[in-house]
């Protein structure tokens, strides 16, 4: 398999499209699926997914195959969400406004409920943008706050503070299912 | 009961993989065919030699035409004796004239040379002057190449605007064949969506043979891993295909007529998260992966399929809606936001690639003015008010950036005030050799033959003069000029109808016309002027659209003279208004 992913990889390098395919059938569920992770909506998702992808064939001849390619892929594909929601951020004017009810709130833990994925993907979606992509980078990239600080150019408890109200607003929306399935 | 934090909740999350719409990997081929850094590299590369050629040429001009300027110069020292300028070299006015007459007799009449003051030239300058004729003649052969290649550029872009043109149109033609046949497929899906609703508490059986059918339907050979991967599978397939849609939709139409056939409810999950795919994208993730996660469950346990018979209904019901809605949008002839968005883009690069030149007449206003605070004679350059006029064409190289060219007839002039001279017909018998002319900055007039000689003398000689002959007069100069420029135009705004370029480039200029006026009678020609001028011009095309390609616009322009005269301080800084129409095609 290893072999084989090598192979596709140097044949993207010499811009070939049948490498190309191969490598688009092996990662586009795992790169949609964070695009999907990251923007509001499909469109927004659809459109760096594909400006991402360009970017990695483009870009290809940079990878050392040192590490994991998939790793790899998955960092391009970030860097084009991140560099994506700071324009849409810069246009829409995104004021953090502290908020002491929901920065100081106690992480409350929840009863095991078994939630669909798709359920899921639409409370991570709902979350405000700046929420949201603080909250994908700790939970699924598993970066620290001051890597995320760097990343967004944002400070750490500015970073802190955006992961807690998401947690809260997907607590709220949890609990509010559960509420619902018990009524 | 079990607890759990946020983190574990979403846990799952990690690894959520979706499969991307098929039509997505043929957009990002088409990206990778085009590679967007080698075309701005073209473009930047092509601004940057059309400026260099702007400023190359007019150099070029500028040089061999200074070499013909001296010869001329000096041709003027040695045998211009009769001009009004006195030099104490020269001889008295008397004997020039009585010279000139014996040297008349023995030249040849010059057609060119009728003038009874220019035939005082003798075979050098009319050398020169056949020099300066072959100057302008490589000079027009230049410009005759240059309009060659223009013609010829003209009809071998045209058949390309046809082509693509023709391409386009075979493009649109197939949106519309495909979204014909998609709406085909959709309108025979709703008897289907019936029949899967009648069939709902069908049997174990029936469910596990309509799976086989479509995963051999598929092209999958497994059967054991379940309707989402089976889904997954069918996707890779068609995605990858260049004609996905009308094979997704073929192959739905086949299931569809299959369904009927069998009337199982498998076989229509099956159709329904196909369907999702082409037609509903944004969902397919949603209630598609739930209804097939679930399937899987069916080949074990009778009652656990009842049960989920139960909630495919439920998610059905959602994706019906969605179908509903799609199919009554396609019903009203309103085709998806997407396929507008592309038509739309479509449209606008037809108009682009129709209307990529452009040929435009123009008219207005310029007024040559003193920046530097020059004087001539001691006197201040004023500023002296022109009309100019023109044709230009434009190329555009894309959204953005343009190339032109055309013919400008522009005027260059400066008046300059109380201007002390003496009057060579009121003081015939005077001593000009006692005179100290300020010879640096005094116009070199060649005299009209209809006007008499004059010397211009500086303020400060006028004073040591004190002269009671010593008159003052109001000079103008006029240099006409038919210029050629070759401009880079970028679009700074362009929205509806209307649009902003900026335009900066070079011009190279031909004398046409030179005049030397004092209180506003003609007196002749500044020997001191250049044939050819070159310089830099800037300016700002605000224009609207008036009539389908018929635009008018208004052009403020700063144009900056390098070379207008060869020993004499006169304006070079003239700003401009034009005004003209434009039509592109």
């Amino acid at each position: 398999m290893k072999d084989e992913l090598e192979k596709y990889i140097k044949l993207c390098i010499k811009n070939d499209r049948e490498g190309q395919l191969k490598i688009y059938q092996l990662f586009s569920p795992v790169l949609y699926g964070i695009c999907l992770k990251y923007m509001k909506n499909e469109d927004d998702a659809k459109d760096v997914f594909q400006e991402a992808f360009v970017i990695a064939f483009q870009k290809i001849s940079q990878y050392k195959f040192e590490g994991s390619f998939e790793g790899w892929l998955k960092r391009i594909f970030i860097n084009k969400l991140i560099e994506t929601l700071n324009k849409k951020k810069k246009e829409s004017f995104f004021l953090d406004v502290f908020d002491p009810d929901t920065d100081f709130i106690e992480e409350e833990e929840l009863e095991a409920i078994p939630i669909e994925q798709e359920k899921l993907l639409e409370y991570i979606r709902d979350l405000p943008d700046q929420y949201r992509t603080v909250f994908n980078l700790y939970v699924f990239e598993k970066m620290k706050h001051r890597e995320i600080a760097e990343l967004l150019k944002i400070s750490e408890g500015t970073s802190k503070s955006n992961l807690n109200r998401a947690k809260h607003i997907l607590q709220k929306r949890i609990l509010s299912i559960k509420n619902f399935k018990i009524a | 009961m079990k607890k759990q934090k946020i983190e574990d909740i979403f846990s799952s999350m990690e690894d959520f993989s979706s499969v991307p719409p098929p039509e997505l990997w043929s957009q990002i081929e088409e990206k990778l065919d085009k590679p967007k850094k080698k075309k701005r590299v073209v473009l930047w590369w092509s601004a940057a030699a059309c400026l260099l050629l702007g400023l190359l040429l007019p150099s070029i001009l500028h040089f061999t035409n200074s070499s013909e300027n001296i010869n001329l110069n000096n041709g003027n020292l040695e045998n211009n004796t009769n001009s009004v300028v006195i030099d104490k070299e020269k001889n008295e006015i008397h004997n020039n004239k009585d010279l000139n007459k014996n040297k008349n007799t023995g030249k040849t009449i010059d057609s060119l040379h009728e003038n009874a003051a220019k035939n005082q030239f003798n075979t050098d300058s009319q050398i020169q002057s056949q020099e300066t004729s072959v100057a302008e003649t490589s000079s027009k052969n230049k410009t005759s190449k240059k309009d060659s290649k223009s013609k010829i550029a003209v009809p071998a872009n045209a058949p390309n605007q046809s082509v693509a043109y023709q391409n386009s149109g075979s493009e649109e033609k197939a949106i519309v064949k495909s979204s014909k046949k998609s709406s085909a497929v959709v309108s025979a899906n709703v008897p289907n969506q019936s029949v899967a609703y009648q069939n709902s508490g069908s049997e174990e059986k029936s469910i596990v043979k309509s799976s086989k059918k479509s995963i051999l339907g598929n092209n999958v050979k497994s059967s054991n891993k379940g309707i989402s991967e089976e889904r997954i599978a069918f996707g890779k397939q068609s995605k990858f295909n260049s004609n996905a849609k009308k094979q997704l939709s073929n192959s739905i139409f086949e299931e569809q007529i299959a369904a009927k056939n069998n009337k199982n409810l498998a076989f229509n999950n099956q159709r329904y998260s196909t369907n999702n795919s082409s037609f509903a994208n944004g969902n397919t993730y949603n209630s598609n992966n739930a209804v097939s996660g679930k399937n899987d469950t069916k080949r074990t346990d009778k009652a656990v399929i009842i049960k989920d018979d139960l909630k495919i209904t439920n998610s059905l019901s959602k994706t019906e809606s969605m179908q509903l809605a799609e199919l009554q949008n396609l019903e009203k002839g309103i085709l998806a936001p997407e396929k507008e968005k592309e038509e739309k883009e479509k449209k606008d690069n037809l108009i682009n690639k129709k209307e990529r030149w452009a040929v435009a007449v123009f008219a207005g206003v310029a007024s040559s003015e003193n920046t530097k605070n020059e004087k001539t004679l001691g006197n201040v350059n004023d500023s002296k008010q022109s009309n100019s006029y023109g044709v230009k064409t434009k190329y555009s190289i894309n959204k953005k950036w343009a190339v032109g060219s055309g013919l400008k007839i522009s005027e260059l002039g400066q008046s300059v005030a109380n201007v002390s001279y003496l009057s060579a017909k009121s003081n015939a018998f005077f001593n000009p050799g006692t005179l100290n002319a300020d010879s640096n900055n005094s116009p070199v007039v060649s005299a009209d033959p209809t006007s008499q000689g004059y010397l211009f003398i500086s303020n400060s000689t006028k004073e040591a003069l004190k002269n009671e002959n010593v008159q003052t007069g109001k000079l103008d100069q006029n240099l006409r000029y038919v210029e050629m420029p070759l401009e880079v135009s970028y679009s700074v705004f362009n929205k509806n109808k209307a649009s902003i370029n900026l335009n900066t480039g070079g011009f190279v200029g031909k004398l046409i016309s030179n005049n030397v006026a004092l209180d506003g009678h003609s007196i002749g020609e500044n020997m001191n002027a250049n044939d050819y001028v070159y310089g830099s011009t800037l300016s700002s095309t605000v224009q609207y659209r008036v009539y389908k390609k018929t635009n008018v616009f208004v052009e403020p322009a700063v144009n900056y003279y390098i070379n207008p005269l060869n020993s004499q301080s006169f304006n070079q800084f003239q700003w401009g208004l034009n005004f003209g129409l434009n039509v592109n095609f």
